[in-house]
């Protein structure tokens, strides 16, 4: 009776997955509820998660709870510990949800609601949850081995460097793109600039509370801080009233961003204890408390999604980044979907924690279900907004138009009425001097929450509730600045501990000194082109960060791939090959297309031409700041052009590794900790 | 009523994970001390030293 029963309620499942998708794909002409959105996501990943997955940890990975793991075998009480999977369930989603699912999806709102929904679900079911997965149970497998000494190990030498250095130019480009997002927020604003410099005394207040006054308190510390962040918030509205406090927290762009880099140098230098680790506990926990907030919002306003399922932007035209839906949208929307970063936390603490091996089911398929709903959520809370209202906020001038009379009488012409009056309003409403040209998504997303959070209480509240969302961004945006700097000084250091010994120690002060500014000075870099793009700097690096992220998928189900074969898998190796070609197809032809493409908005290369020709013309407006264009146009090229020779690289290599042991004439050894039977008991987990 | 002081232990659990409040527990029963700040300091030290060498999720 009961399995009838299950069946039944499957099946049920299925038939309003079907029909919530058939709805949000086929209806036209009118705005649909987001409601419909929340059932078909739902849905699917209950599907995939009971399906797909189990299947997976069944049938390909043999998933065995006879089997001790890492964290019984090794336990130590400090990384390899038994966890109950919900715990750890909950500690894994922390750790892989960053500012990627939030800003990707809003970004990609300017094709419309629906292809970006569709790659959101059919991408984490078929591809991300399913790299969680694979990578998170080889690692298990593995005494809880990293993706690189995995790649090393199972593809090569080769295939172990380029894991490396692909991280390292991951990090740099992911470092400046996020680094630009919250000065992008943070421009002309000093309610925002005010509230969220005021969590850097407030984090070193954190610190020595935790470290000298209360040591080990650290729900009690951040409870104290978070009680701190409101009143910084509340206070920054005062500031921003203020004929004398305003100016000093109006910053432009490039103060901002050298703000920024100044503060990436110190914060990685300064003891990890004093700035990093309070505010990191801080972020974590807001981060959660948000996320269930905003699911909360969501299901209570059910707003409605005002922007079309399709733009007119989907023929490449786009004003927030320029190309075409295929390849563009599925490179934007990374980490909703597909996201390499992934791999490098399912092979970091996870599988040390892992107390029974059917765990790694929920933690690595279930957590990135869940990181992918939040993305659906940033969708929602993107298309919320009047279209006219989005595109204002997200597209640059130098697209628009300068004045606000000239960006809205352009967004008005594509059909998305929008009047100066109106964001003026708005503009207000938020405590903000302007709303348009704020490009990086942030803003744009911190309206729409701020318009779900604002519901139940008015208008009145709608400025508190915008600077919240703006905090909660840049919180841990700045979280990952400081913490993503620090690690790549430590890779830094670690490759050129081969050339010069000394520079490889972590305790030399000279070496963490110039490897420290190596590293802020690279993504600061690319930070500052950004500033300075009259593109607003989202077209360019936004693009080449979704391409370095899903490059890094790609090499992590190279090894996936890789290991299933030397499993004697290789009838199931669709299961990761599949998601393994799309990325390439995608990636390649997004990455040909930012080198080589004619059109100027798209191709590096054709933008440097263009600028080149103005210079030869004598028309340019300022020589020196077009020699930098064209320079940083020829750098983004020559950049994208790495990571696609560095992933051929991998790729070739795996593929000969893989044919090798399809023909037999290589061994296919495995390398898996040899089994021992569990002795943990269920209380113990 | 059991199950919401339930799941409300599990919430409990699981900040108390992420803020390593757990972590330090387990240290000290591992190691059979007890708590005081020199010993705090020294956990967190080598707990925040393991932690911010891995890169983070974007």
């Amino acid at each position: 009776m009961r399995r009838i029963l299950g069946h039944v309620l499957w099946a049920a499942v299925a038939i309003l997955a079907a029909y919530a998708l058939a709805g949000i794909a086929l209806k036209r002409g009118e705005p649909i509820n987001s409601i419909w959105l929340v059932v078909a996501a739902a849905c699917t990943y209950l599907l995939g998660f009971r399906f797909y997955a189990k299947f997976i940890a069944a049938r390909v990975m043999a998933l065995n709870n006879e089997r001790a793991t890492p964290a019984e075998r090794l336990r130590n009480g400090h990384d390899f510990e038994p966890t109950n999977k919900w715990i750890l369930f909950g500690h894994h989603f922390a750790a892989i949800a960053g500012p990627g699912p939030l800003v990707g999806p809003v970004l990609a709102a300017q094709f419309g609601y629906l292809p970006g929904t569709l790659w959101i679900i059919i991408g984490a079911v078929l591809g991300g949850c399913v790299q969680d997965f694979v990578i998170l149970f080889a690692s298990m497998r593995r005494d809880g081995k990293s993706l690189g000494k995995m790649a090393r190990e199972e593809i090569g030498k080769l295939g172990g460097l380029i894991a490396l250095v692909t991280v390292l130019l991951i990090i740099i480009i992911l470092l400046a793109v996020i680094a630009l997002v919250v000065v992008n927020a943070l421009k002309g604003s000093p309610w925002g600039t005010f509230t969220i410099a005021a969590t850097m005394p407030i984090a070193i207040f954190m610190g020595l509370y935790l470290r000298y006054w209360r040591p080990g308190k650290v729900l009690e510390v951040s409870l104290i801080g978070f009680g701190l962040v409101l009143l910084a918030i509340l206070g920054g509205e005062w500031v921003a009233k203020s004929p004398s406090l305003a100016p000093l927290f109006t910053l432009s762009g490039v103060a901002l961003a050298v703000s920024v880099i100044v503060y990436g140098f110190f914060a990685s230098a300064l003891p990890v204890w004093l700035l990093l680790a309070p505010r990191d506990y801080l972020s974590t926990f807001v981060k959660l408390g948000v996320v269930l907030m905003l699911a909360i919002g969501i299901v209570l306003v059910r707003p409605t999604m005002n922007l079309p399922a399709f733009t007119r932007f989907v023929d490449g035209t786009g004003p927030i980044f320029a190309g075409t839906i295929f390849p563009f949208c599925f490179i934007t929307i990374a980490c909703g979907a597909i996201s390499g970063f992934h791999s490098l936390i399912s092979s970091g603490t996870t599988p040390k924690m892992i107390a029974r091996e059917w765990h790694a089911w929920p933690v690595g398929y279930g957590s990135m279900a869940l990181e992918s709903f939040v993305a659906i959520m940033a969708m929602i809370a993107a298309c919320a907004l009047q279209p006219g209202v989005y595109f204002a906020v997200n597209s640059p001038a130098g697209v628009v138009g300068a004045t606000p009379e000239a960006a809205a009488a352009t967004i008005s012409a594509w059909g998305f009425p929008v009047t100066p009056a109106d964001m003026e309003t708005l503009a207000r409403d938020v405590g903000e001097q302007t709303l348009f040209y704020r490009t990086g998504g942030a803003p744009s997303l911190a309206l729409g929450m701020a318009h779900i959070f604002a519901s139940g209480g008015g208008r009145a509240l709608l400025g508190f509730w915008y600077h919240f969302a703006i905090m909660f961004e840049a919180l841990f945006i700045l979280t990952i600045i400081d913490a993503g700097t620090r690690v790549g000084r430590f890779m830094l250091q670690d490759l050129l501990g081969h050339i010069h010994k000394p520079l490889g120690r972590t305790s030399w002060i000279p070496g963490v000194i110039a490897t420290s500014a190596v590293i802020v000075l690279a993504w600061g870099y690319f930070l500052y082109q950004g500033v300075v793009d009259p593109l607003g700097g989202i077209n360019s690096l936004w693009p080449l960060f979704g391409i370095a992220n899903q490059l890094l998928a790609a090499v992590a189900l190279c090894v996936a791939t890789t290991i299933l074969i030397k499993m004697h898998r290789a009838r199931y190796m669709w299961i990761t090959c599949i998601p393994l070609a799309w990325l390439v197809t995608v990636t390649f032809t997004a990455g040909y297309q930012k080198i080589f493409s004619p059109a100027p908005r798209i191709g590096f290369l054709a933008q440097a031409a263009q600028l080149q020709s103005r210079l030869d013309a004598g028309t340019a407006a300022n020589i020196a700041d077009t020699q930098a264009l064209i320079f940083n146009a020829r750098l983004d090229a020559a950049v994208c052009a790495i990571f696609l020779v560095l992933v051929l690289t991998i790729l070739v290599d795996s593929i000969r590794v893989w044919t090798g042991i399809l023909r037999g004439k290589r061994e296919a050894r495995m390398l898996e900790a040899p089994f021992v039977a569990t002795r943990l008991r269920a209380e113990e987990i | 009523m059991s199950r919401v002081r339930g799941f409300w232990a599990l919430v409990l659990a699981l900040l108390r994970e992420l803020g390593d409040e757990n972590a330090y527990r387990r240290h000290l029963a591992a190691h059979g001390r007890a708590h005081s700040r020199r010993e705090w300091q020294k956990f967190s030290d080598q707990r925040l030293l393991a932690r911010f060498v891995r890169p983070r999720c974007c």
